[in-house]
């Protein structure tokens, strides 16, 4: 079962966020709140789908003294059509977001990809590889964002969840609480997974 | 010397694939993007000038008379009525606060009152600075005459021309207020007749 | 793998009756403010420190459950934590104030570091600064001593112009404590008796303190318009706080004689800058927290070279 564990690989063996800690940048900047965070990871994880795609088609026409240009010009290729289109279509998602969408092409997550995976297997593989990468990037992204609203603003996705008695902390929906709440959740993450293998 | 060619010709032909895809989509989305733009202003300029049905940027060379003399200000649009009436202007100001410039759109009345003012861009303190974007702060600007400067203060004001602090945010409270005199007097000095 | 080879910051001899000992020290330096407070600002003081003391407690004994880490509150090093922590709280802060305050303070910065002389900042500065970030309209809510407090401003924040239409209270109240602030700060008077004491029992030196309250005074002299200003810098705020219990901290202040004084120095201008240029009338806490961070720099460059040591790629 290749293409599960393919999926299950960016998911969660090899999360790029918990386990790899790749793309730190959008990671603490973006995760101001929940929908914020989903709308990086979707963004990302689309970058990550085409361009893990085309560099695998293009994998035996590329020597390889000059992949990395050619890798950057693809992925930023893809990043300002992104960035076009959500200014296009998703205006106040691209105001939220701001200077972070252009800033993907540099998300390492991305070029590591490329690097390690496209360049090396098939296209079908390498789509499969960037959606469980892309998806697992998000789905961190986003608990991040729900956590750091949650206890920042009292709200989830902007619904207001606890009442007018709860007083947010400010700080988690300042820079240093990006690094509080990652921290914790790295720590939780690595205690679930040590805990299952050595029950195992 | 071939090979260097022949790598060069290749990243010349990813390279030039990918701007025709990206000037593709540039023209496909340019209108739109510029509508967007327009409709996103728009909508601001008539939540503080609620008179006016239409907006019309002022005369560039009175316009950028007016920002050689004040920087602060960012533009200026004269609103109409339906029927073709100006009815009153909006000004965009930036003005620095906590974390940066906190850019206020004011819309006056030819009748010599504020009739609304938007904080449209800022980067101050979330749950501080930022409270300054709620309609509670930003309503206190409503109606006030254009006559007398505002003065910011701490607690309950006392007289017409006092706007309340937002709490813990004093910096943000007077950068917005700074701004509305700014406008307030580029309307009593340019622009009223 | 663990106890082959500990490889520790100082003190390297341990034994748990002297930790004890040094904390109930600062525990008897800390009671003539801790009474103060109590008599200034009534039961919520009261209320407040109890709280704090009780969580940091409660939150050592079970991370350490939790970590199957021997239970170590009884060398009271959580409960100097926890008064710390409710002297830098406003009296009028509500309940949960000091108990996240002191969760935070010993589950985040002391053992998730590693525990008991490992903290690399001070644990109850650092919870302190979180509040502050977290919830600056509470924490910045002074109220006057006694039975009615009436909401008001600090010395420091009338001094520095950001109360309008307010009078600085007189050098007497600020000597004893009759003025608005943090529950433990307000008194100066008493503040210096308790650092005395710990001097007197050798639980600090002179050095941070003196070239910490040094600096501050001759920089206020000479920056902030003389003699007066520079009187009510030192003795109102928390600078006598700050410079007896909280920048002597042994963990994350450094061992070195030079590099105490370099991290007094460093303290006391970080200070004046943030209460003449910065944007808050108070800057102990964060002068400390930034000095702790270049406290192990400040060891590695004061040390002094052991006698005979062969210089390394000389």
């Amino acid at each position: 079962m290749k293409f599960i564990d393919n999926l299950k690989n960016g998911l969660l063996k090899e999360n790029p966020t918990f386990v790899q800690l790749l793309g730190m940048c959008p990671t603490l900047a973006v995760t101001t709140t929940a929908s914020d965070a989903m709308a990086m990871g979707l963004a990302t994880t689309t970058v990550l789908i085409s361009s893990n795609f085309v560099i695998s088609l293009l994998r035996k026409f590329i020597p390889s003294k000059i992949r990395i240009p050619s890798y950057i010009v693809i992925v930023a290729g893809f990043v300002t059509l992104i960035d076009i289109f959500m200014h296009a279509y998703a205006i106040d998602l691209y105001r939220s977001l701001g200077l972070f969408i252009p800033l993907i092409v540099v998300n390492c997550l991305i070029l590591g990809r490329a690097e390690s995976f496209a360049s090396k297997n098939n296209p079908i593989d390498s789509i499969v590889d960037g959606i469980g990468m892309g998806l697992g990037f998000t789905w961190a992204l986003t608990l991040l964002g729900i956590v750091r609203e949650l206890l920042g603003a009292g709200s989830i996705f902007g619904v207001q969840i606890f009442g007018e008695a709860f007083k947010p902390a400010i700080i988690m929906i300042l820079p240093p609480g990006a690094f509080l709440a990652l921290g914790i959740l790295i720590g939780l993450f690595n205690w679930i997974k040590s805990r299952k293998t050595t029950r195992v | 010397m071939g090979d260097i060619l022949k790598l060069g010709l290749i990243l010349l032909l990813i390279t030039s694939i990918t701007a025709l895809v990206l000037g593709y989509a540039n023209d496909m989305t340019k209108d739109v993007i510029v509508n967007v733009e327009n409709q996103a202003s728009e909508v601001a300029r008539k939540e503080v000038l609620p008179l006016a049905e239409s907006f019309k940027s002022l005369d560039k060379e009175i316009l950028n008379k007016i920002i050689n003399e004040n920087p602060n200000i960012k533009e200026i649009y004269s609103g109409y009525s339906e029927n073709g009436d100006l009815v009153g202007y909006t000004i965009k100001t930036a003005t620095p606060g906590y974390g940066g410039d906190v850019e206020v759109i004011t819309g006056i009345s030819l009748e010599n009152k504020i009739t609304g003012i938007k904080v449209v861009s800022h980067k101050e303190t979330p749950g501080l600075g930022a409270n300054a974007t709620q309609p509670k702060f930003q309503n206190q600007f409503k109606d006030k005459s254009v006559s007398k400067e505002l003065e910011v203060v701490k607690g309950s004001p006392s007289s017409e021309n006092e706007i309340q602090a937002l709490t813990g945010a004093t910096i943000t409270s007077k950068a917005v207020t700074k701004g509305v005199n700014l406008a307030r007097e580029i309307f009593i000095n340019n622009l009223a007749k | 793998m663990d106890n082959k080879l500990i490889v520790s910051s100082s003190p390297h001899i341990r034994s748990d009756e002297t930790i004890s000992r040094i904390m109930l020290d600062v525990i008897i330096a800390l009671l003539p403010a801790t009474l103060a407070s109590i008599y200034y600002f009534r039961f919520n003081a009261l209320k407040l420190i109890v709280l704090a003391v009780l969580t940091a407690v409660a939150t050592e004994a079970l991370i350490q459950k939790l970590l199957k880490k021997p239970i170590t509150v009884n060398d009271l090093s959580a409960v100097v934590t926890g008064l710390l922590l409710a002297f830098n709280i406003p009296s009028s802060a509500p309940w949960w104030i000091p108990v996240i305050g002191s969760a935070f303070a010993i589950a985040i910065v002391k053992q998730a570091f590693g525990g008991l002389g490992h903290n690399f900042m001070n644990p109850a500065l650092a919870a302190r600064a979180m509040l502050l970030a977290s919830w600056p309209v509470i924490m910045t809510n002074w109220v006057t001593p006694g039975p009615e407090a009436v909401s008001t401003a600090t010395p420091l924040a009338i001094l520095k112009g950001e109360a309008a239409n307010q009078v600085l209270p007189s050098l007497k109240d600020v000597f004893f404590g009759n003025v608005g602030g943090c529950l433990g700060e307000t008194s100066a008077i008493l503040l210096i008796l308790g650092g005395l004491y710990l001097l007197y029992r050798g639980v600090i030196n002179w050095r941070i303190p003196f070239t910490y309250i040094g600096t501050v005074a001759v920089m206020m002299l000479i920056f902030d318009g003389g003699f007066n200003n520079m009187v009510y810098h030192i003795f109102a705020g928390g600078l006598m706080l700050g410079a007896f219990f909280m920048a002597t901290d042994y963990a994350s202040s450094p061992v070195t004689p030079k590099g105490q004084i370099i991290f007094g120095i460093g303290c006391g201008v970080i200070t004046s800058v943030i209460r003449l240029y910065g944007g808050y009338p108070e800057g102990v806490s964060y002068s400390i927290l930034l000095m702790n961070i270049v406290a192990p720099l400040l060891d590695k460059y004061t040390s002094p070279r052991v006698f005979g040591e062969v210089k390394q790629n000389g």
